[in-house]
């Protein structure tokens, strides 16, 4: 094989992987605006009308305030926390670096429906059982590693000494903290805080344990409503996910250079 | 003020009580909302079932003894093991092709590439295996499509089945994949294929004995994570496979929140967990020795 025709067999190839990656996508999006409940090719006719029922839903605006409040909430406590732990962890002399490191990573890795009913039995003894608080505690455990990888990323890539020379010039430890460092870290902790995001926002195997009346978030709530039946409200409310998620993600690339994340 | 002498040892210790200061809120999170409720399913484990009630009271190993005798969940185990294999297999033979074209390319459409690999990671779950549905489902796209090219008379069934989960978890999954072996690939030195090149080895020549040697480690890591993601999977499998096809998490699922079996669920969910570690485990040390050879 010479090397341009090489070159279109791995383009081509290329094509087909991404065609098969966006193939689902495209079709919740199609989904959405087609009469039918089931869906065909080419759609029989159509409609804005599951757009429309998904805004009257008291339901779905439910969740997806709840979601979006857990998703802020969570997030913000994660970055807080996790940029603590990652200053932590490059800046300070502390024994059992590895093994903190091990731990604080591990929920990543770690099957979330075991968390989910750790928590679930956890909460129940404790009497948070379908609180919002406990949905909170689990998404920051969950989220907090995303941040910490993310700001390691930032943060190994300072200079120490950045901030000792703002000591040197008056500034205290805090003051050089926050003019100095935390500024050089912004790419990590938008990057950190949009995966923290997003992974609260979709998060399913820990929530549906926890959630209760009221607490409901939206993928729980997209979730049983694709077990009761398929109905195209769904598509209709997975099609602003899929817009949402596609324009979050083109934002981040622009503003903090989101590939380098990944 | 404190004597010079003894100046510098405070500041020293004291920093350190600093350091741990902004570690601790994270691990005071961790031990009270994941480590220790995980440990807590093991008691939990060891209790009777008693129908109605629930919890009983005493010890026993029978949750345990089941999951490792009985048919019905051996089949359940066994199941999601080799879904998780054939998982692994698949994403790695489809995702490895893509991650070289990506990591090697010099296109300056290279980083949208690759935040199209990483948007269907970020995009829900429960959103992309809707649009499984709609295309596996019995009146769905993929039925539509074969029997309007003739090659079936009746609707093929690609769900609640093992083909429905295989496909559903690869598509999960791949992106996971490619990113790791991207980060691998980019990291070995072009200079080294060049030099294979110079020595006079063909292109295939140099993948075979150079490249892919080299990624291991990559193919190792992203392996271990594509497994122990597919077989701890809940929302695919539960949504392809329905009630009747189960996994291990779906079985958890269904003993915590519908049977309401807790006993047996935390067992299933410690066997679980024990696999995982286990496999975690092996995974560093093969990698470890990998690196140590060369």
């Amino acid at each position: 094989m010479t090397p341009s025709a090489r070159r279109w067999v791995a383009r081509l190839y290329c094509a087909l992987v991404f065609g098969f990656l966006m193939l689902p996508v495209a079709v919740v999006v199609l989904a959405s605006f087609s009469t039918t409940a089931y869906l065909t090719i080419p759609p029989q006719g159509v409609t804005l009308r599951w757009y429309g029922r998904v805004l009257e839903s008291a339901d779905y605006l439910s969740a997806i305030g709840t979601s979006l409040l857990l998703a802020s909430v969570a997030t913000v406590c994660a970055l807080v926390i996790g940029t603590a732990t990652s200053y932590a962890l490059v800046r300070r002399a502390l024994p059992g670096k590895a093994v903190v490191s091990a731990v604080v990573m591990s929920p990543l890795i770690f099957p979330g429906v075991v968390i989910g009913v750790a928590l679930l039995q956890f909460y129940a003894a404790l009497g948070l059982a379908g609180s919002f608080a406990g949905l909170v505690l689990a998404h920051v455990v969950i989220t907090v590693p995303y941040v910490v990888r993310t700001t390691l990323a930032s943060l190994s890539g300072l200079d120490a000494q950045l901030e000792d020379a703002a000591c040197t010039l008056g500034a205290d430890r805090l003051t050089a903290f926050w003019k100095v460092t935390l500024p050089l870290m912004r790419p990590g902790i938008v990057a950190g805080g949009l995966f923290a995001f997003i992974t609260s926002f979709d998060n399913v195997p820990v929530s549906i344990f926890l959630t209760g009346v009221g607490t409901t978030t939206l993928p729980v709530k997209i979730f049983t409503a694709i077990e009761f039946g398929v109905d195209p409200t769904v598509a209709a409310v997975s099609s602003l996910l899929i817009l949402t998620t596609a324009l979050a993600l083109v934002l981040a690339e622009r503003w903090v250079g989101f590939h380098r994340f990944t | 003020m404190p004597e010079p002498g003894r100046h510098s040892p405070g500041v020293h210790r004291r920093w350190d009580l600093a350091g741990l200061g902004l570690l601790s809120p994270l691990l005071l999170l961790l031990l009270f909302a994941f480590l220790l409720p995980i440990a807590t399913l093991i008691p939990t484990s060891l209790r009777p079932y008693i129908a109605g009630t629930g919890i009983g009271e005493g010890l026993t190993l029978e949750h345990y003894v089941k999951a490792l005798t009985d048919g019905f969940y051996l089949e359940i185990i066994l199941r999601t093991v080799v879904l998780g294999l054939v998982v692994t297999l698949l994403t790695l033979v489809v995702g490895y092709p893509l991650a070289y074209v990506l990591a090697r390319s010099t296109s300056r459409w290279r980083h949208w590439l690759m935040l199209l690999v990483v948007f269907p990671l970020l995009l829900n779950l429960v959103v992309r295996t809707f649009g499984w549905i709609a295309l596996l489902a019995r009146r769905g796209l993929v039925n539509q499509w074969l029997m309007g090219l003739g090659l079936t008379e009746e609707p093929v069934r690609l769900m609640f089945n093992f083909t429905g989960l295989l496909i559903g978890l690869t598509h999960i999954f791949l992106p996971f994949m490619v990113l790791v072996l991207v980060a691998v690939i980019q990291n070995i030195p072009r200079e080294v294929e060049d030099a294979a090149r110079t020595l006079g080895a063909g292109f295939w020549s140099v993948f075979m004995r150079v490249t892919l040697p080299l990624s291991v480690p990559g193919i190792l890591s992203g392996s271990i994570l594509v497994f122990v993601l597919t077989i701890s999977a809940l929302v695919t499998p539960r949504l392809l496979g329905g009630p009747t096809y189960k996994v291990m998490s779906t079985l958890i699922y269904e003993q915590f929140l519908q049977l309401l079996n807790w006993p047996a669920g935390s067992a299933m969910a410690v066997v679980m967990t024990l696999i995982v570690l286990a496999l975690i485990l092996l995974g560093t040390r093969l990698a470890r020795r990998w690196e140590a050879q060369a």
